[in-house]
């Protein structure tokens, strides 16, 4: 069963501006490819710490710091890499049944 | 006429020197240009809009926590606090709206250029780093030219940003093809500087092989560092308690009174430390408002002008690399600014500010490069070169931006003291008149060494075009 409503998706890195927008840019490419309807937004980890949204995505320095910040936690090594996080989108948002 | 000269001058005050409604506009016109929904256009601008809002308010906050932190410790150790006639505040008021038609005018530039010359490459793509880049630059040159109108401080600062986005990348290409040997994309952030001498300077001190810092394990206590707010917090926190401990009370009085009369003054200097990093944490906030809608904006456009070509992205894009290093890197580099700190502070001179988020950025980008040429040692070595250049360049630079935003030296890259310099340097040739030699050098400066460049690509059998052909075929699988 799909999600009823518009999936909430962060990009973070140390201070949320550069990477984490290159890598929201990425995701954002990536869901398109998969068809899932979501919002990304780009933060730093402290912000991020007070929100909750369903996927963070972010290198392994910072989502282990946030590991149970959201239900679908994804760690990249390459902000540019489309095609691999699309691979770990649809893995793990297949988990949760919020694919389509 | 006086019809045309009144709304050029209704223009220049009220759209081109407000910059929330020129970045607003430029917004509008970029998600427009890339054919937006209505209200992702119209949400976009206001967010973009808002965003310059909220980077005034934290600059407003981050200037008076430093001017506190600045009190305290010259009272602390019998000196003048460093003078300052304007602020960063005020520049941004006036300048605002030249500063970010230079970035504009300085990405289009730099669009050509790339369109132009197979060698160059790399498109620029650090969003935050082209508004510091923009800000610095013109801030020099209000320092070397002053009474320069709007126009010429666009142009001449557009093209010397225009070639500096160029060529920046290109000098970071040879060790950047160690990190990444495929080469897909180029570093582009202002601490270049400090990671290229880390890269040459380090090559005596052994090999990545033997010393990699990857093969260490540091003690996770450090991991709560690296959140910079955090650990701005608790710096500017500790040097303003000893700072108090040490000042002149009746200073401290007075200035804990001015915020609360009750106030203890120790409780005053956990709240200015907090408010120092508040402010910062609101200034980026703005800052990140407002390029999580132009640098979209910027990069739709320059894919569908360049098809195909390799970014130049921000410092931490490589950091997953050697995530070690990276913390080492900021380690050192942190431990030689406080040691510079209480040096300086001892010695009477400037007292200077830990600036946290480039001690990381800096540090941990040298670091990492450090690490790719010599092991830990380099990484060490790059913390080390870092914390140095960031130390005397922020006590050398103050002066300088005394008459336009000083805080630029507080919170800024090695790059941005180069550039600062470069220009200054340049003053006694250009005098007030000749600030068109700026751009002029810049771009021939630039146009020579991508033709330099493209000469060696060829001898190498890597020919610019060719790889570029192959770049487009590989992006369109």
């Amino acid at each position: 069963m799909a999600l009823d409503r518009r999936l909430e998706i962060l990009a973070v890195c140390g201070v949320g501006m550069g990477s984490s927008l290159m890598l929201k840019m990425t995701a954002e490419d990536a869901l398109r490819s998969l068809g899932v309807d979501a919002r990304v937004e780009n933060t730093d980890v402290s912000t991020a710490r007070g929100m909750s949204p369903d996927v963070v995505i972010g290198q392994g320095m910072h989502t282990e710091e946030i590991a149970d910040l959201a239900p679908v936690v994804i760690t990249i090594s390459d902000f540019l890499d489309k095609d691999g996080l699309e691979a770990q989108l649809r893995d793990r948002l297949g988990e949760q049944g919020w694919l389509a | 006429m006086d019809v045309i000269k009144d709304i050029l001058t209704f223009l220049a005050d009220n759209v081109f020197g407000q910059v929330p409604i020129l970045i607003g506009l430029i917004t509008l016109v970029g998600l427009i240009l890339q054919r937006k929904r209505f209200e992702d256009v119209f949400a976009g601008a206001l967010r973009a809009t808002i965003g310059v809002v909220i980077l005034f308010i934290g600059i407003e906050i981050f200037s008076g926590g430093l001017t506190s932190f600045q009190t305290v410790l010259a009272s602390a150790m019998n000196t003048d606090p460093p003078k300052a006639e304007r602020t960063l505040d005020g520049f941004l008021q006036d300048q605002g709206g030249t500063i970010a038609l230079v970035i504009t005018v300085a990405f289009l530039l730099h669009v050509v250029i790339v369109r132009v010359f197979p060698a160059a490459r790399y498109l620029y793509l650090t969003g935050h780093l082209m508004f510091w880049i923009s800000t610095v630059t013109v801030a020099t040159m209000v320092t070397v030219a002053p009474g320069s109108n709007q126009l010429t401080l666009v142009l001449c600062g557009a093209g010397f940003v225009a070639a500096y986005w160029t060529l920046q990348p290109l000098w970071m290409r040879p060790l950047m093809r160690r990190v990444m040997p495929d080469d897909r994309f180029g570093f582009a952030h202002t601490s270049s500087l400090a990671a290229l001498i880390t890269g040459y300077a380090a090559r005596p001190l052994g090999s990545r092989e033997k010393h990699d810092t990857e093969k260490l394990k540091l003690p996770r206590q450090l991991s709560f560092f690296k959140d910079v707010n955090v650990s701005t917090a608790l710096i500017i926190c500790v040097i303003m308690l000893i700072g108090v401990a040490l000042a002149d009370d009746k200073v401290v009085g007075e200035a804990a009174a001015a915020m609360d009369a009750k106030l203890s003054p120790w409780v005053w200097a956990l709240l200015v430390g907090l408010r120092f990093a508040g402010g910062i944490a609101i200034l980026l906030f703005g800052v990140r408002m407002f390029l999580g809608e132009i640098v979209p904006a910027f990069k739709g456009f320059s894919d569908r002008v360049i098809p195909g070509t390799r970014p130049a992205l921000d410092a931490p894009t490589v950091f997953p690399v050697a995530p070690t290093a990276v913390m080492l890197g900021f380690v050192a580099s942190t431990v030689v600014f406080l040691a510079c700190l209480g040096i300086f502070a001892a010695a009477g001179w400037f007292t200077l500010v830990p600036p946290m988020i480039m001690l990381f950025f800096v540090g941990g980008a040298s670091g990492l490069f450090g690490n790719i040429v010599a092991g830990w040692r380099g990484a060490v070595l790059g913390g080390v070169v870092s914390g140095l250049i960031l130390a005397i360049g922020q006590a050398v630079t103050w002066g300088l931006f005394e008459k336009t935003a000083p805080e630029l030296a507080t919170l800024a890259d090695p790059d941005w003291y180069a550039i600062a310099w470069l220009l200054k340097a340049a003053d006694p040739v250009l005098g007030t008149g000749t600030l068109w030699l700026v751009p002029v050098v810049a771009l021939a400066a630039t146009v020579a060494t991508l033709l330099l460049v493209h000469r060696g690509d060829r001898r190498r059998g890597e020919d610019g075009p060719e790889e570029k052909d192959d770049a487009v075929a590989a992006g369109k699988p």
